[in-house]
């Protein structure tokens, strides 16, 4: 006892969270430790005796203002305090029944006595009462008595003891036991509910308020409560709405739609409240402007969750379906604001969703005819008034489209009102809404149809004997007489508008499906209505290519676009009408001379195939039947073949490849074969995403072979026995790839003389594509690496080497090496072997730059990097050596004069490639390289030097080449491998006070520094700002100096953008670093932006080549230097930049004339920036 | 309520009416089928080595005098004073009432003194805030053309009932200068420049 009362009187006097939760605790084991002996229990409710006794009084001195006993309340409320923080702290199962029952009397007694000190702790106290193994459920009754005698102190009391009640209240009525004696003592009078309600009728504070609405709902629900207690409980939830919540400074974790969702749930709990509900929420929607948009919403949305939750709706919904529609209708008819319109329609949709069901459901079946009626009848005018088509039309799609049973009993009605109004439509604006319409209820109705297995078994049945013949004659009655209009010379945007619905709805119309009687789907339209499709949307794309350049409407390109849409749409379920096109197509191409064809009809050639290639390889067919047999058997494949089979017929279309500006109409055939291959393998990743691709691109088996046995012209199998589902197509497809390729390479390789280089490169990227998408089995069996020199012809018949010219014969091999895998590419490193030869053969090159040599240093770069881990180490330490020893000759033969600048420079190209490759993966055996090039770069005589240093970026450079999509190597770290071990001491090299003292040097190693700086992300060279930053100084105030020891002007230019670009990225991520170089940066930039200004008599006089050549990198210099100059501003603080303020502004009014627009503009919004130090 | 508008229902050229400059060469396609049309389709087709770099960028940086379409460019984005337009939409400025002398590609030299002068049309005769109009169109130019440009604004002929005293103010440089140290028309510069940027 004594413990228990010094635990008490600790508490009491502790201010402290944790001590008091410390002694709680402590009492809470002791009631454990001896089991909950009634004496034990006893003495510790007794140990608050000694507080507990002068508890009215208290009251009343309160009530007289006596500030002296205020302390006592606070000791009581503390003392009661202890024993609830016990009760939370004791273990549920510890007390007896006859225990909680007499703590509960305790506590429930403090409601009728001690308003003042008792109430939060016995809320706290009746909670874990409550939540006790000895709690009986008759007991609940007994405590929300007690509880309710608190009466009008209820709202007097903090929040925080409400919350715990709200609590209390919610957690009794949610138990189904304290639910069922309720039930059984009150019955339908609820006169528990009716108290509560009294009780709670105030309440405002949100986190309370969710509870509260919890507790309604459950009210409603669950209690069977009379329409009187129904109607009190009604209007006490229903007063809160429309709900809103006070922006607070201090958040509270609930948010005003939280607030909006528990009143809903409120509305919404059960159909009894329906003749309360529905009237309420129309009287308040009717309101008319008084309402703002987001309460109509909330009104709108609670309308909707009453309907979709009341059940049987023929006494919750059919009494008031009139007043929903009546009121409704208008937010539609005349409604502006989108959010509003689609809830009302969600709300209209809702309805007619209530009414589904078994078609045995006669009150369903007949609700749902009378709603829709009810509708029909008030739209059906409005279709014939253009200015509410669109609107009645929306209205009515949503009922008619609600279900696939609402479909089938009213589309023809609607169709038919459609159709009425199109023979005489009022303006072309109204043919235009009647076809969206129409175009609408197409695109739901397949909607329905392929959501047919989820709705209700006898709605299936009911497709399956839909009527058609209406739907069929659409295209007759509707878009072949809105087709017209095309007729007319001179379309206006209002025809176009009209032409466009009825193409898109050509390729809805022809798409539609219907259910033949076993099940299984079919066409709606016939075959020969496809075809007519086909051909009149086939005519269209092909037109242009008929058209001379004067008749072309570059207008109509938007509708072609559609046309080319709605093929596609069409040609997936309609096989015969690619069949069909294709042979259209190539008859209007074939037909033609394409010898000397003019610049618009190859563009129209373009257009035309690229949108050929579209339709036919950028989607699966599917397997649809239709009355007209197919031409081919089914296959998932079948357009791709007749596209690929088409295109390579059509090859060539001249005898001449000539290489123009544009492509020839060779090159676009060649480009349209690689896009089908792009477009098909887009079409398998979309419709086969769920599986990995990867698993159906290998084999081991050899498809080479298997074709050497095929005729040439014939394609083997190309899968007639695959369903639309089975990802085999995409193996399939690939095989037909390189069927393709073989093809084309053969093609290629044997007439490569006349090939022009825009077709040979498509060619190469097209081999690209396919070999890098087969797996390595695929690519090892099949000996693509073998292929990359031989081009898939038969063993001993490869084209001899001067039947080929060498850039042709690298761009095929480049193509087929790209897309290889390492191991696969395990044949050519044997020692001395093709690798060795490619990456190390300067004598081939020649001693001009040209094609080839760019090509010839793809190829060294692709070697450099995809070396087999199987292969010899010796043979890449060989091609490494090889490179050392190059460029320790060339910088060792300072004064030779037989250097050729010119040859030196590409030769060295290769070896950075090769260096560049191998550094992509990080191999070690770089790094000795790395010396060599330092060496080359500080003292090597001028040209060796001047080219390494300007070659010396390729290493840290993005390269398109080597991407992992085409199985490179590529370390995520390796450039900041190579900017460690090569920038970093070249930064040092190039300070003016560091290396050899040579300033020639030390400017070539800041030229290579800040190339390669250039082309790394801020992050690699934020540990060198300070040596970079003085670099970029004296690089600029170097500026457009063409410095004969150091750079040529081309070089100086290139250097001066790289020192812009890097000072431009500084200034994004650090702008501080350049505080102590204000001075220097503005000035350096402002000199560079005026050497690169060449004085317009020379740029004019054409006099200067260099100079013109060099125009664009000048032009990017002085858009780089006024973009530093702009971000100075923006990114400094004014006061340090006052003082150069005067000279800048000066510069940029000048240079808001600069000859080059873009530039212009640069200069414009930088001068903007600066005007604030113009006065 | 809502302060009477001089002109409540002038008419207004939607962005895509307003004169603008068209690429050189074909317009590139924007069709379904564009999708790959970079790479099956390149405007240069050789993608390796040095010369694959930006040749496409190539051709921004070519030299284009400062033209007409230029000059509508940097007026036609400042807002009306009273609609929420642009003088653009509002047909307040239009390209065939910018003259530029001599013609941009007559201009000798860098430092050869170049006049653009600006016709506007306000949307209705008796417009009041005419004058402001103006005002922020010479501002406009003032501050973004070199300093070799002189810009002359006036009312284009017949367009205000009050033309010549409109462009007696707009020509008067110290009435300018004045106005502009006026805090209540800077402010309302500042607004009418602020959708330029």
């Amino acid at each position: 006892m004594a413990q228990f009362k010094q635990w008490a009187l600790e508490y009491v006097l502790s201010d402290d969270d944790t001590t008091q939760g410390a002694l709680a605790k402590k009492a809470a084991k002791e009631i454990e430790t001896s089991r909950a002996s009634s004496t034990v229990v006893g003495n510790w409710a007794a140990s608050v005796q000694r507080w507990m006794t002068a508890a009215p009084g208290d009251d009343d001195r309160m009530d007289d203002g006596d500030d002296g006993s205020s302390g006592d309340i606070i000791a009581r409320a503390k003392a009661l305090g202890f024993l609830a923080a016990t009760l939370e702290a004791l273990d549920k199962n510890t007390l007896r029944s006859d225990q909680v029952l007499r703590l509960l009397g305790f506590f429930g007694a403090m409601f009728s006595y001690d308003h003042k000190a008792g109430i939060t702790a016995s809320a706290k106290a009746l909670r874990q009462l409550c939540s006790m193994k000895g709690f009986k459920p008759d007991m609940g009754i007994k405590v929300l008595e007690d509880v309710c005698k608190i009466k009008e102190d209820f709202r007097l009391q903090m929040a925080t003891t409400r919350l715990e009640l709200y609590e209390l209240f919610h957690s009794l009525v949610r138990d189904p036991a304290v639910a069922s004696e309720l039930k059984q003592k009150h019955g339908a009078a609820c006169g528990f509910a009716v108290d509560l309600l009294q009780l709670c009728h105030s309440e405002r504070d949100p986190r309370n308020l969710m509870v509260w609405f919890k507790t309604l709902a459950l009210l409603v629900s669950d209690f069977d409560p009379s329409p009187e207690v129904t109607e009190e409980i009604f209007k006490t939830f229903s007063a809160y709405f429309p709900i809103s919540l006070r922006s607070s400074a201090t958040p509270i974790g609930i948010t005003a739609e939280d607030l909006k969702e528990a009143v809903r749930a409120c509305f919404s709990a059960h159909q009894r409240l329906a003749k309360h509900a529905f009237p309420f929420l129309l009287q308040k929607l009717d309101q008319g402007d008084a309402v703002s948009v987001p309460v109509k919403v909330d009104i709108l949305k609670t309308i909707k969750a009453c309907i979709d939750k009341y059940e049987n709706p023929q006494t919750s919904l059919i009494p008031h379906t009139n007043k929903i529609w009546n009121s409704l209708k208008y937010e539609v008819r005349n409604g502006e604001v989108k959010e509003t319109i689609d809830a009302t329609l969600e709300v209209l949709r809702a309805i007619a969703r209530k009414y589904e069901g078994p078609r045995a459901n006669l009150a369903a079946f007949s609700a749902l005819q009378e709603y829709i009626d009810l509708v029909f009848r008030d739209c059906r005018d409005d279709l014939a008034n253009p200015t509410y088509t669109k609107q009645a039309g929306l209205l009515l799609m949503t009922v008619v489209t609600a279900n696939i049973r609402a479909y089938l009993l009213y589309n023809a009605s609607f169709v038919e009102a459609i159709r009425e109004n199109l023979r005489q439509p009022k303006s072309p604006a109204h043919t235009r809404d009647l076809l969206l319409l129409i175009n609408s209820l197409l695109k739901t109705r397949m909607e329905l149809f392929r959501a047919r297995h989820e709705a209700h078994p006898d709605d299936e049945e009911g497709l399956r004997g839909e009527a058609p013949e209406h739907l069929q004659s659409l295209f007759y009655d509707v878009y072949l007489a809105a087709w017209a209009v095309k007729a007319k010379k001179e379309l206006a945007s209002e025809d176009k508008d009209i032409l466009k619905h009825v193409i898109q709805g050509l390729g809805i119309l022809v798409s539609q499906q219907v259910l033949q009687s076993d099940g299984t789907p079919a066409l709606l339209c016939s075959g020969a209505v496809c075809s007519e499709i086909c051909f009149l949307l086939g005519t269209d794309i092909i037109r242009p290519l008929t058209l001379s350049p004067r008749e072309a409407d570059a207008a109509n390109t938007a509708l072609e676009d559609e046309a080319v849409q709605s093929l596609r749409t069409i040609v997936s379920s309609y096989r015969n009408g690619y069949v069909e096109l294709a042979r259209r197509v190539k008859a209007e191409t074939t037909k033609r001379g394409w010898d000397s064809p003019s610049e618009y009809t190859l563009r129209a050639l373009r257009d035309l195939l690229s949108r050929f290639t579209y339709i036919g390889a950028s989607q699966i067919p599917s397997d649809i039947a239709a009355d007209a047999p197919s031409e081919v058997p089914y296959s998932p494949l079948q357009h791709f073949v007749t596209l690929t089979s088409t295109l390579l017929e059509m090859l060539p279309l001249s005898s001449r490849w000539p290489d123009v500006e544009g492509g020839s109409a060779n090159s676009h055939l060649i480009s349209s074969l690689h896009a089908s291959v792009i477009w098909f393998r887009d079409a398998c990743s979309e419709k086969y995403r769920n599986v990995s691709l990867a698993e159906h691109a290998d084999a081991s088996a050899n498809w080479l072979q298997e074709f050497a046995s095929l005729p040439e012209d014939k394609p083997p199998s190309m899968g007639e026995l695959l369903q639309e589902d089975d990802p085999e197509t995409y193996t399939f497809f690939l095989k037909l790839g390189l069927l393709t390729l073989r093809r084309l390479y053969r093609q290629a390789s044997s007439t490569g003389a006349s090939w022009d280089e825009r077709s040979l490169v498509q060619l190469s990227q097209m081999a690209t594509l396919v070999v890098s998408q087969l797996g390595l089995g695929l690519q090892t069996s099949c000996n693509l690496v073998h292929e990359a020199f031989n081009y898939f012809h038969p063993a001993g018949q490869a084209p001899a080497s001067q039947a080929l010219p060498s850039l042709a014969r690298s761009l095929l091999t480049l193509g087929i090496l790209q897309g290889l895998r390492p191991p696969a590419l395990a044949g050519l490193y044997q020692p001395g072997g093709q690798a060795e030869q490619l990456m190390c053969d300067t004598s081939a090159l020649g001693t001009a730059p040209t094609r080839e040599s760019d090509v010839r240093a793809a190829i060294g770069l692709i070697l450099a990097n995809k070396v087999p881990s199987s292969s010899d180490p010796a043979v890449m330490q060989r091609v490494f050596d090889f490179w050392n020893k190059w460029w320790n000759d060339a910088t060792a033969n300072a004064s030779s004069s037989t250097l050729d600048p010119a040859t030196f420079s590409f030769h060295n190209k290769l070896g950075m490639h090769v260096l560049a490759g191998a550094a992509y993966r990080q191999d070690s055996r770089v790094l000795a390289l790395l010396p060599t090039i330092r060496q080359a770069i500080s003292s090597g005589p001028h040209p060796v030097a001047r080219a390494v240093a300007a070659s010396v970026s390729l290493l840290v450079r993005l390269n398109d080449i080597l991407t992992r999509a085409n199985h490179a190597v590529v370390k995520a770290l390796h450039r900041q491998w190579v900017y460690a071990h090569l920038a970093k001491p070249l930064l040092q090299d190039a300070q003016p006070t560091g290396g050899s003292g040579d300033t020639a040097a030390t400017a070539r190693c800041r030229a290579a520094a800040l190339s390669i700086a250039s082309h790394c992300p801020f992050a690699f060279y934020q540990d060198d700002l300070a040596l970079l930053v003085r670099l970029i100084v004296l690089n600029l105030s170097a500026a457009g100096r063409a410095d004969s020891e150091a750079a040529g002007e081309e070089d100086a230019w290139e250097q001066a953008l790289a020192a812009l670009g890097i000072l431009d990225s500084i200034l994004h991520h650090e702008p501080d670093a350049l505080k102590g170089y204000l001075r220097e940066v503005i000035r350096g930039a402002t000199g560079a932006y005026q050497a690169c200004l060449l004085p317009a008599s020379s740029s004019s006089a054409g006099g200067l080549p260099e100079g013109e050549r060099s125009w664009p990198t000048r032009a990017k210099c002085r858009l780089y230097a006024l973009r530093v100059l702009k971000v100075i501003a923006e990114r400094i603080e004014d006061r340090l930049l006052v003082a150069y303020a005067p000279p800048t502004n000066r510069m940029l009014a000048v240079a808001c004339g600069d000859p080059t627009r873009k530039v212009r503009l640069e200069a414009m919004a930088a001068r903007d920036r600066w005007l604030k130090f113009a006065d | 309520m809502e302060k009477d508008l001089e002109n409540a229902n002038p008419t207004i050229l939607s962005v895509s009416e307003l004169p603008s400059r068209r690429r050189k060469g074909p317009d590139a396609r924007t069709g379904p089928d564009a999708g790959c049309d970079k790479i099956v389709f390149p405007r240069h087709h050789w993608p390796y080595g040095a010369t694959s770099s930006s040749s496409d960028e190539d051709e921004d940086y070519a030299e284009e005098p400062l033209d007409e379409q230029d000059i509508y460019d940097l007026i036609s984005p400042i807002s009306d004073p009273e609609h929420p337009h642009t003088l653009g939409q509002l047909s307040v400025v239009r390209l065939p009432d910018i003259h530029i002398t001599p013609s941009p590609t007559e201009v000798s030299g860098p430092n050869a003194l170049v006049t653009v002068r600006v016709d506007l049309t306000p949307t209705i005769n008796h417009c009041s805030l005419a004058t402001v109009i103006g005002l922020a169109v010479r501002c406009r130019l003032e501050r973004t053309l070199p300093p070799n440009y002189r810009v002359d604004v006036r009312m284009k002929p017949g367009s205000h009932d009050q033309d010549g005293q409109v462009n007696k103010q707009l020509g008067d440089k110290e009435r300018v200068a004045a106005a502009l140290e006026n805090d209540a028309l800077q402010a309302m510069m500042n607004k009418m420049l602020g959708g330029c940027d």
